[in-house]
């Protein structure tokens, strides 16, 4: 064969069909194939596109795939592992060769499907996995070591040695392999995306005469339907048989008039998640995408009472040498290129069938003018190849096609005997090929429907009925349009009587029959020599399969994995069943015993973007915001997002410690005022607050006094502190919990949890009363000066409210609560009142406080002070902490259970060692801290005692002070250690404190 | 063959109007096994308190009955703490009443393109037949908590207030395609015009 070819491509190219070279002279169909006006395709609407750097011409209404086979352009991309050159195979989402880079506004896009893409006024396209370019690659060298690169080679031939895995092997393999490629710098994708919550009585999968028909019948009924296909019109098959065209017509118009019945065309099933939930994804139309400003693709979400799964069947290819080759495509998509695009796949095609129904494209090809250069069908005769042979359509009967050969695309078929003799050889330019249909029961699996063989369609078929739907036509074997169209009213009727309706409506006009055909022969591979590819996306041959076998993994799971058959973004739709054959066929046993492969969601590749939804950037969490956020804004703050919480970091733009100390000073001199709003609140009331907030807390609350506030910590389970803070008791019944910021929401969970759980029988109400609360803490010496002319009525002498005093009353004229609690170690009020007044007060303080120099300090202001006094925040309380490690062991009561009191006794929470507060300075008071520093002593400098969790500058004492959790540190007070931040290249020495580094005796709080 | 989104041209009609709700909120949270006092107690102030998942709506009052043995009851703004101190008087006995007016941030919702807007964030069925007038739920949309119901004269939406810019900016993001246009405040008197259950 070899010389044949150069010569035979000269003469294809000099035979024109008759009707192609009017078409072209005519020149008013875009594209030299094209031999007249699809369907789908407006002649009168012409594109400009570039593929690959050529400019070529197609119609609106055509997919990239139609446009390019139009211009004669066969060879679409390289294949994933052997860089073999490959073509259009399918007309639809199932494609697993012609995947194409997109390059947009926001940049290159891979792995879009030519076959579904529409075509656009100017797009740019290219073909991937190719170097340097898709007629001359490389890397199609891999094609040639074949043999040395079979299934699993990668766990044989890569073993030795060692080093050269990561270094050598797998950097090669990683830039051969796959398919498509992300820009190297991924751009901000500008592309919004949404999700939409749909919701109905039915969902239709599949509006072909099977979803037509029940939906015609569910509409009429009065329910609620939402029908989904994934083509562009409704009709499935009908678009291709112009007998139906009436059909169709009339039920699509039919339709709408039921306001309750939808109908998403270009939507995409992608999975059944049980439960009734389903997912789907849209591609708008470009009127839509612009009046969504840019969106592409919309997820439907859809919630549904009963699903009725009428998605048909898929072609499926045969195994044989060369059925990868450009020019070598399934048989219905050579009829719908034809008929919708008005596109001939070949001007000369060859055809091999093994079943009736593919014959459609004979006749539509006869009708349209192609010559066929022969039908090759594994059956002595059919009522369909009689048919054929009447309009003149050579049919080679009891024959297969035992290779391909060309160059880049086909140019001759070779005909053999059942036997492997060879027959003789056939010039075609294009070979359709039809090994039957597999029903698409990817979704009635995933709704844990059960699959039977039936010999007689050589396919597998999911049961009728699944939880809270079915599944009717095509994609339960029934085949035939109108037997379809029949099957999904019957299903349509059972599945209205299950929701109490008469489906009683008006029914679809009577279909027309279908044609009456003989039975197909199954054919599942020929063998000869050459690669017969059973999975055309990952590169996986019959060989393959076979070696699996061989080689031990005889499950077909096990197969999958060791040869990625069925691996790709394809799932093996054309070839999954005869790989499975195959299998069956090296193991000896029926193929019933071998299964098929689960298709799993996504039922095809998804947009990252389209899954998330509005939620990207600065909405990919919502933000919270203090009741005073415009007022911090107005006043200079730079803001620091802790939790969800938006908080004033400092009130100056520039960085530095110079304006954080400047606000901390104030405190400590004069007075400060900050914005403590984020706290968590907790509103508790009931007969039984008291009581619950002792089981809650590992100290005791039934004993304070109403008017007071009290310190709390509670534990987790598992004995580790939670959180710790202030508590009040506001009235006898009534208790409010304060947080720290980050686990306002686990602290509320925590207690909602015990509440409803372990704590049942008692009367307590838990609300998160967070947002109502605006609260602020003043700080300073000078504070009880500034609070107390605005608070009427209430006396703040330390005999008439003394240290962690609780009252309501009014405060500027706002009813509120006043507190006298202390975070920064100073004289200390927290003011709060309801959040809608919050200006109104905090101007009032700011206002009182002019003449004392108050002013207002952020949240690093806040750590400075807090550092300093030792208290605690969620550095400390970080989950691995004990009340112990942080100094509060004498805070658990000793009598009556709490929650967390057992498992805080285990042996290793009590440990000497532990890593115990404490506080740290350098010895050259010159030197800084950083947090995370780890703490070692001077004569075993590998070994870590400890770290640090917080550092500040000081503006109490000289230099820098911190927190550290030490290893035993309770009994480390006054040694020497050092800290060491590798990263920064720093060693500091450093003196162990108390962690209550500044009054420790509490004076000042109580002043 | 099309579905309803085959609109081709933008959208310039108000498909969507939205007015913030100036309005009192307290919350009224049934004791343990006092459930039925406290409804007794209502209905003698002339507020009948409704099943779970309805409003009620009287004497220019809303009653949103959106979680379990709570209800939040919705009236024109008065001087701070007088909505609460009037209740948390009458009901010391069968019910905690706690104060959430400058918790809860109100929005009204008017339109016909309401429905497709929420349906963007809003799991639940808002279809006329399944959330009828009177209906009221509290969800989640745009990944925070909402209660939301809906009345004859349109949707109230009730949100934590220190979300309420992000929820606003969600919402006029995904109402724009449909024609959003911002309205003055509404009033709670205007909204409880009829009774609803």
């Amino acid at each position: 064969m070899a010389g044949v070819p150069g010569k035979l491509r000269f003469s294809l190219g000099s035979r024109r069909s008759p009707i192609g070279a009017s078409a072209i002279s005519r020149g008013a169909l875009a594209g030299p194939a094209r031999i007249s006006s699809g369907a789908l395709t407006d002649p009168s609407r012409p594109f400009r596109f570039r593929f690959d750097g050529r400019e070529l011409a197609g119609l609106a209404g055509d997919t990239l795939a139609s446009a390019l086979l139009a211009n004669g352009v066969r060879q679409v991309g390289r294949s994933f592992k052997y860089h073999r050159p490959r073509g259009i195979v399918t007309a639809g989402p199932e494609e697993p060769c012609a995947l194409v880079d997109v390059i947009g506004s926001s940049g290159r896009e891979p792995n879009w499907i030519a076959t579904t893409l529409p075509l656009q006024q100017g797009l740019v396209a290219e073909s991937q996995n190719r170097w340097p370019t898709l007629r001359f690659d490389l890397r199609a060298v891999a094609d040639r070591l074949g043999r040395f690169l079979p299934a699993g080679f990668y766990y044989k031939t890569f073993m030795t040695p060692g080093w050269a895995w990561e270094r050598l092997y797998e950097p090669i393999i990683r830039r051969a392999a796959g398919l498509g490629r992300l820009a190297a710098v991924v751009p901000v994708h500008a592309d919004p995306a949404e999700t939409v919550h749909e919701h109905a009585d039915v969902l239709i999968v599949g509006a072909g005469t099977c979803g037509l028909a029940a939906a015609h019948r569910l509409g009429a009924a009065g329910l609620r339907v939402i029908l989904v296909d994934q083509d562009v019109a409704a009709g499935g098959g009908t678009l291709l048989d112009a007998r139906w065209s009436s059909w169709r017509k009339s039920v699509c118009a039919a339709l709408p008039q039921w306001p309750a019945l939808r109908c998403l065309t270009r939507t995409t099933l992608l999975g059944a998640y049980g439960h009734g939930v389903f997912g789907a994804l849209e591609t708008l139309t470009p009127q839509e995408s612009a009046r969504f400003g840019g969106l592409r693709e919309r997820l439907h979400v859809i919630r549904a009472r009963q699903v009725l799964l009428a998605s048909g069947a898929l072609e499926r290819l045969i195994a044989f040498p060369g059925n990868d080759m450009p020019g070598v495509m399934l048989a219905g998509a050579g009829l719908s290129y034809l008929k919708r695009y008005g596109v001939a796949v070949g001007r000369r095609p060859a055809l091999f069938l093994n079943n009736d129904e593919a014959y459609e494209a004979v006749f539509a090809l006869a009708a349209a003018g192609v010559q066929c250069a022969g039908v090759i069908d594994p059956r002595p005769d059919s009522r369909a190849a009689a048919r054929a042979r009447t309009l003149g359509v050579a049919v080679h009967g009891g024959a297969m096609v035992g290779a391909v050969h060309g160059r880049r695309e086909v140019e001759t078929v070779t005909i053999i005997e059942p036997d492997g003799r060879r027959r003789f050889v056939l010039e075609a330019d294009a070979l359709l090929i039809s090994g039957g249909y597999t029903p698409a029961s990817a979704l009635a699996t995933q709704l844990g429907a059960t699959l039977a063989w039936d010999e007689s369609l050589a396919a597998f078929i999911p049961d009728a009925a699944v939880a809270a739907g079915r599944i009717a036509g095509g994609a339960r074997g029934v085949f035939g349009l109108a037997a379809a169209a029949r099957d999904g009213d019957a299903a349509a009727c059972a599945i209205a009587a299950e929701l109490g309706r008469a489906a009683d409506g008006a029914s679809c006009p009577e279909p027309p029959p279908d044609a009456e055909a003989s039975p197909l022969r199954a054919l599942w591979e020929v063998r000869a020599r050459g690669k017969a590819f059973v999975d055309l996306q990952n590169d996986v041959t019959a060989d393959d399969i076979r070696l699996a076998a061989q080689e031990g993994y005889e499950q077909l799971e096990h197969m999958k994995r060791y040869t990625t058959f069925g691996m790709a973004t394809d799932q093996g739709r054309l070839g999954g069943l005869v790989g499975c054959a195959v299998l069956a066929s090296a193991r000896g046993v029926p193929l019933p015993e071998v299964g098929l492969l689960r298709a799993r969601p996504f039922a095809q590749p998804i947009p990252f973007a389209a899954l998330a939804g509005p939620e990207v950037r600065e909405h990919y969490r919502p933000r919270r915001r203090l009741p005073l956020h415009e007022w911090h804004e107005s006043a200079g703050a730079t803001f620091v997002t802790t939790g969800l919480w938006l908080r004033p970091l400092v009130y100056a733009r520039e960085s530095g410690w110079s304006p954080v100390l400047d606000e901390a000073r104030a405190v400590r001199k004069c007075a400060g005022l900050t914005d403590v709003s984020t706290l968590g609140k907790i509103d508790v009331q009931g007969s039984d607050a008291a009581r619950f907030l002792d089981l809650i807390y590992a100290n005791t609350f039934s004993t304070l006094a109403v008017g007071r506030a009290r310190y709390g910590i509670m534990l987790r389970e598992d004995g580790m502190l939670l959180d710790d803070g202030t508590t009040s008791r506001l009235a006898p019944e009534h208790f409010l919990i304060t947080t720290t910021t980050a686990n306002s929401t686990a602290v509320l969970e925590h207690l909602e949890f015990h509440l409803q759980s372990t704590c049942a029988a008692l009367d307590v109400l838990l609300t998160d009363v967070t947002d109502q609360w605006a609260q602020f803490a003043l700080a300073g010496p000078r504070s009880r000066e500034v609070v107390g002319p605005l608070v009427h009525g209430l006396e703040l002498s330390n005999e008439a409210f003394p240290f962690m005093a609780a009252t309501e009353g009014l405060i500027a004229g706002v009813p509120g609560r006043l507190f006298r609690i202390s975070f920064s170690g100073e004289l200390a009020y927290e003011i709060a009142v309801p959040a809608a007044q919050a200006l109104t007060v905090w101007s009032a303080l700011l206002e009182a406080g002019t003449r004392f120099d108050l002013r207002p300090y952020g949240l690093d202001a806040l750590n400075t002070l807090r550092i300093e006094k030792g208290h605690l925040t969620t550095a400390e309380l970080n989950g691995n902490t004990t009340a112990d490690d942080l100094g509060l062991q004498r805070l658990l009561k000793k009598q009556g259970d709490f929650i967390g009191r057992t498992l805080a006794q285990r042996a290793g929470l009590n440990a000497a060692e532990r890593l115990q507060l404490v506080g740290v300075r350098p010895t050259d008071r010159s030197e800084r801290l950083r947090n995370g520093s780890q703490l070692v002593a001077r004569e075993a400098p590998d070994v870590s005692l400890g770290y640090l969790t917080s550092a500040t500058p000081s503006v109490e004492f000289e230099g820098w002070v911190g927190l550290a959790l030490l290893s035993g540190g309770r009994q480390r007070l006054g040694q020497r250690l050092l800290a060491c931040s590798p990263i920064h290249k720093e060693t500091v020495e450093l003196q162990i404190l108390g962690s209550h580094m500044l009054d420790p005796e509490n004076a000042r709080v109580r002043s | 063959m099309s579905g309803p989104e085959s609109t081709t041209a933008p959208d310039t009609r108000a498909g969507i109007t939205c007015a913030p709700l100036a309005v009192d909120v307290i919350e009224l949270a049934a004791r343990r096994e006092r459930t039925q006092v406290l409804k007794a107690l209502a209905a003698r102030r002339g507020l009948p308190l409704p099943a779970l998942g309805w409003v009620a709506a009287a004497r220019s009052t809303l009653v949103l009955a959106a979680r379990p043995e709570r209800w939040l009851v919705l009236s024109a703004p008065a001087p701070p703490g007088v909505a609460l101190s009037s209740w948390r008087s009458a009901c010391a006995a069968c019910a905690a009443a706690i104060e959430l007016s400058s918790a809860l941030s109100a929005l009204h919702l008017a339109g016909p393109a309401v429905r497709d807007v929420l349906a963007r964030g809003c799991r639940l069925d808002l279809h006329p037949a399944a959330f009828v007038p009177g209906s009221t739920a509290a969800t989640s949309m745009a990944q925070v908590p909402v209660v939301l119901s809906m009345l004859p004269a349109g949707w109230l939406l009730l949100t934590p207030s220190s979300t309420a810019r992000h929820f606003r900016e969600w919402l006029t993001a995904t109402a724009t395609p449909f024609g959003f246009v911002s309205a003055a405040g509404v009033t709670v008197a205007s909204l409880s015009g009829e009774s609803t259950q």
